[in-house]
């Protein structure tokens, strides 16, 4: 079964070709390495290179017989340009001033995502490369265990849209550390039940059972429900909400009896709200608790400290030791309190839309695993790429899961 | 070009919104939603309360209309029409989220006080309110494209901010929350 499921990475920018990474021409020369730290200082001054952080402004190079010879960048050579004439006076009063002999290398444009990278990019003039400073399980590659645990959970996201017809998107939040299922859900545009949101106040588990009771497709939908199993391959049919999201404001109904419908209940979205409501439930607060625990996040992060900071420095004089293991080796049942979906995972069966993949963000979302890509509205790879929005205040590790074909049919 | 009277008055409102959640222990964000000059759903932020992130201001009014509408009876193609002659004015760029999902009911126009450059959607970041492009043949848009105009009384959105993050609530009930500048 291993040998059919394959999961993949979706990096944070769109790798270029290893061997064709866009490259820039600029003017180089050799110089006496006596002079290098003047030359360097003074071309700092006189022609920065800001859109070239990660290129070394000098390279050693050992020349045959052991002799070393410094190069140094001047400036950039401009497209089609390479008359000296054309440089800024005062690098030309630097080349006549300590005789040098100026000539056109290229280096490369970007800065390396990766070692493979950056040791290409070293063959043209060397760059500097810093690996990801936040390290997310399986970035670097999934266990045999991880990723049986990955298909597993793909597997039941599957099965929850394959109740509609995989007419829906669908989405199971797990916590991988105990292998939980937090919630699931299903597209919820044309038929919701009220009863969801607050007055359900059941286990986890009702939740689920009542959320698949709940996330029926209306029998009246019009999207291809000529669709059947044997058609679904690798991209079936669908009327997924994140691939067609505008759909239904074409659609005549109207509700009827307790049956809602919304637009925006994307898999996704209900999901965070049914983790929610979970989290309300399980771990009711007192007003007392709730002005302590400050969520800071949300429209404007610009001001913000870690809750965990804050929180460890009431506890900062060593007296409140038992309170301390109190709270933080929870005993018995009483599992700690999640800081929303931190540390969490989301198994869906469509990559989201850029609501979704913003919303995933804000709920702190650790990891995204998706099986199709949705060319349409995708925000995770597709048409836009959140997870390399350098802004973001939260950065999630995204997969795509390729299934065997048998988990669809 | 100066801003109307009006345009000001409705961000008013939202900004009394965005206080309304500074009393509530929230980040201060609030919108109003005005349909032919008169505002016809406010919101503000709720997510230390709901323990749900997503549950900004914007959404908190959009979810009070599609419930008014549907209670009204009426259907999902006249409350699309319905959306796209609403205006929403909210004191902080809606996030990437709020700006797709407003793309995704077709609102009309949008005002907003200060920008979002952590989670802007409609400039800042990404610019959800003009990247969809007209469907050629038989494709589904993914949103509609609307109107934005942002820096209406961005002072008073941010002062709302600073309050937030350097004071915390003179108001809340004891323990008080500890000075963000003390950690």
């Amino acid at each position: 079964m291993m040998n059919n499921c394959l999961i993949v990475h979706i990096p944070d920018k769109l790798p270029y070709d290893l061997h064709h990474q866009p490259t820039e021409s600029v003017f180089a020369s050799a110089i006496n390495p006596k002079h290098a730290n003047q030359i360097v200082r003074r071309l700092n001054q006189i022609a920065p290179l800001d859109d070239l952080r990660h290129v070394k402004r000098i390279q050693k190079k050992v020349l045959e017989g052991g002799e070393i010879q410094l190069l140094v960048i001047l400036c950039l050579a401009s497209e089609g340009n390479d008359q000296l004439d054309s440089m800024p006076p005062h690098l030309q009063e630097l080349i006549s001033s300590y005789q040098l002999s100026p000539f056109i290398t290229k280096v490369c444009k970007y800065v390396a995502t990766s070692k493979e990278e950056w040791q290409e990019q070293c063959k043209f003039w060397p760059t500097s490369y810093h690996p990801r400073t936040y390290n997310i399980d399986g970035i670097t590659g999934f266990s045999e265990e991880d990723s049986q645990s990955v298909l597993k959970f793909m597997q039941s996201a599957v099965e929850l849209a394959k109740s509609n017809g995989l007419l829906v998107n669908a989405a199971v939040i797990v916590d991988p550390s105990t292998e939980e299922i937090i919630s699931s859900a299903c597209d919820q545009i044309y038929s919701w039940n009220s009863c969801i949101d607050d007055s359900c106040n059941g286990k986890p588990e009702s939740f689920c059972s009542h959320l698949n009771i709940s996330c029926r497709c209306d029998p009246h939908e019009p999207l291809h429900s000529n669709s059947s199993s044997n058609r679904l391959l690798k991209q079936p049919c669908t009327g997924a909400a994140c691939l067609y999201t505008r759909q239904w404001a074409e659609q005549p109904r109207h509700s009827h009896s307790s049956y809602y419908w919304h637009p925006l209940r994307h898999a996704a979205i209900v999901a965070i709200e049914s983790s929610a409501a979970r989290d309300r439930n399980l771990f009711p607060s007192e007003r007392s608790n709730e002005a302590s625990y400050q969520e800071l996040d949300s429209e404007n992060a610009s001001w913000t400290s870690s809750p965990a900071k804050r929180q460890k420095t009431v506890y900062g004089n060593g007296e409140d030791d038992d309170k301390l293991n109190a709270c933080s080796q929870p005993t018995g049942q009483q599992s700690a309190r999640p800081y929303l979906c931190t540390g969490y995972d989301i198994y869906l069966v469509w990559e989201p839309c850029a609501m979704c993949a913003m919303a995933l963000v804000h709920q702190r979302i650790r990891r995204i695993f998706y099986t199709f890509p949705n060319p349409n509205a995708g925000a995770l790879g597709s048409v836009h790429r959140l997870q390399g929005e350098k802004s973001l205040n939260h950065h999630y590790a995204v997969f795509s899961v390729l299934l065997p074909e048998e988990g669809l049919a | 070009m100066m801003t109307s009277p009006e345009t000001l008055s409705f961000m008013e409102l939202a900004i009394h919104q965005a206080r309304l959640a500074l009393d509530a222990l929230e980040v201060p964000v609030g919108c109003v939603i005005v349909e032919d000059g008169k505002v016809i759903a406010t919101g503000r932020n709720r997510t230390t309360e709901t323990r749900n992130a997503t549950r900004h201001a914007e959404m908190e009014a959009i979810d009070v209309l599609l419930g008014q509408w549907q209670k009204n009876g009426h259907s999902m193609s006249e409350v699309a029409e319905k959306f796209s002659n609403c205006s929403l004015y909210v004191t902080c760029e809606p996030c990437i989220m709020c700006a797709s999902a407003l793309s995704i009911l077709g609102i009309k126009e949008v005002f907003y006080g200060c920008s979002n450059d952590k989670f802007g959607g409609c400039g800042s970041i990404l610019s959800l309110h003009s990247s969809n492009t007209t469907p050629v043949n038989n494709e589904v848009p993914s949103g509609k494209n609307f109107k934005c105009t942002g820096g209406i009384m961005a002072s008073e959105a941010v002062l709302l901010f600073r309050t937030f993050y350097e004071q915390g609530n003179p108001n809340a009930p004891k323990p008080h929350r500890p000075l963000a500048r003390q950690t």
